[in-house]
């Protein structure tokens, strides 16, 4: 939105006093969401690395392979992070089918991504790991906050495909614009941005 | 900080190709078998790197007005310090004794 738009907005005949900001009030509830949201994957992180500083011995079970698979998952993500970027422009440029195709394309990534998430998850489980035991017999606490962190980032990828459906449904319809499908893109950047720290403190630091 | 001039989408495509990059660096430290705090420490300035790329770029903070970010970004990471006064204790774990 440009911002001779949101200069002065009006509300029952008011005039009310322009947003410093310059952008639109959902948009600036995206970003206070995302500072609240950040907080809260900070703390897990703190968390993680409170217990993981105070284990005598902490659990390193990621093989190459699985390091591997993190590696697609990121460019998975920063790739969906990129079609999100061309659906939002097309948006703006009033290319409506060309906006529907990268959400849907956008859409497609995050459920590769959470399929190769839960693909990692299953193979953990597989070898013995659970939320409160190590089967090499190191700290305990590893699958603790392996699967509280990853699986607080997963929840968000899916909740995100979830929102990016229902914005793409809704713009479609005409009942949505493209602030819209720009603020729900603000959220998906967000996700990409969080597991650039995920990705190298909860696989990298435990990689064998 | 505040631009009017997007970059076009095949700059944005460089951007993610350079984000791609520091994710082979980080890897690539992974396996140079480094002491823990050293890694852990490039690891946490590589990731704030693509991080400050991401928000600056993909998340368009660098085309807002500059007050977006001095609101945002100052108060954020003073919270997310405050988090490090468990340090202290988390090290005393790792060295506590038994006395008798």
């Amino acid at each position: 939105m440009d911002q001779s738009s949101v200069a002065a907005t009006t509300h029952h005949d008011v005039v009310m006093e322009p947003s410093p900001y310059a952008i639109e009030k959902k948009k600036l509830g995206m970003w206070v969401f995302i500072v609240s949201d950040a907080c809260t994957f900070g703390a897990f992180l703190f968390a993680y690395g409170y217990m993981r500083v105070g284990a005598p011995v902490w659990g390193t079970p990621f093989e190459f392979s699985s390091i591997l698979n993190g590696v697609v998952m990121t460019a998975v993500l920063l790739s969906s992070s990129l079609t999100m970027l061309a659906s939002v422009r097309a948006a703006q440029a009033g290319a409506k089918a060309s906006a529907m195709k990268w959400l849907g394309v956008t859409m497609l990534l995050g459920g590769i991504f959470a399929a190769l998430h839960l693909r990692e998850w299953f193979k953990l489980i597989g070898e013995g790991w659970r939320l409160f035991h190590n089967p090499t017999g190191g700290a305990a606490q590893f699958g603790a906050t392996f699967f509280s962190v990853t699986g607080l980032h997963l929840s968000h990828v899916v909740s995100g495909v979830i929102a990016l459906a229902f914005i793409a449904r809704g713009y479609q319809r005409d009942r949505y614009d493209a602030s819209h499908v720009e603020t729900v893109g603000l959220y998906w950047h967000f996700v990409d941005l969080v597991w650039m720290f995920v990705f190298p403190l909860m696989y990298l630091m435990n990689a064998r | 900080m505040s631009s009017n001039r997007e970059l076009t989408m095949s700059s944005y495509v460089g951007i993610g190709v350079g984000l791609m990059l520091i994710v082979g660096i980080e890897v690539i430290l992974t396996y140079q078998h480094l002491p823990t705090r050293t890694l852990l420490f490039s690891l946490l300035c590589l990731a704030s790197l693509e991080g400050f790329v991401a928000i600056m770029y993909l998340m368009h903070v660098k085309y807002e007005r500059p007050i977006l970010f001095w609101t945002i970004f100052p108060a954020t990471l003073f919270v997310l310090l405050l988090l490090c006064y468990l340090w202290p204790d988390a090290i005393r774990m790792a060295t506590m004794r038994l006395l008798k």
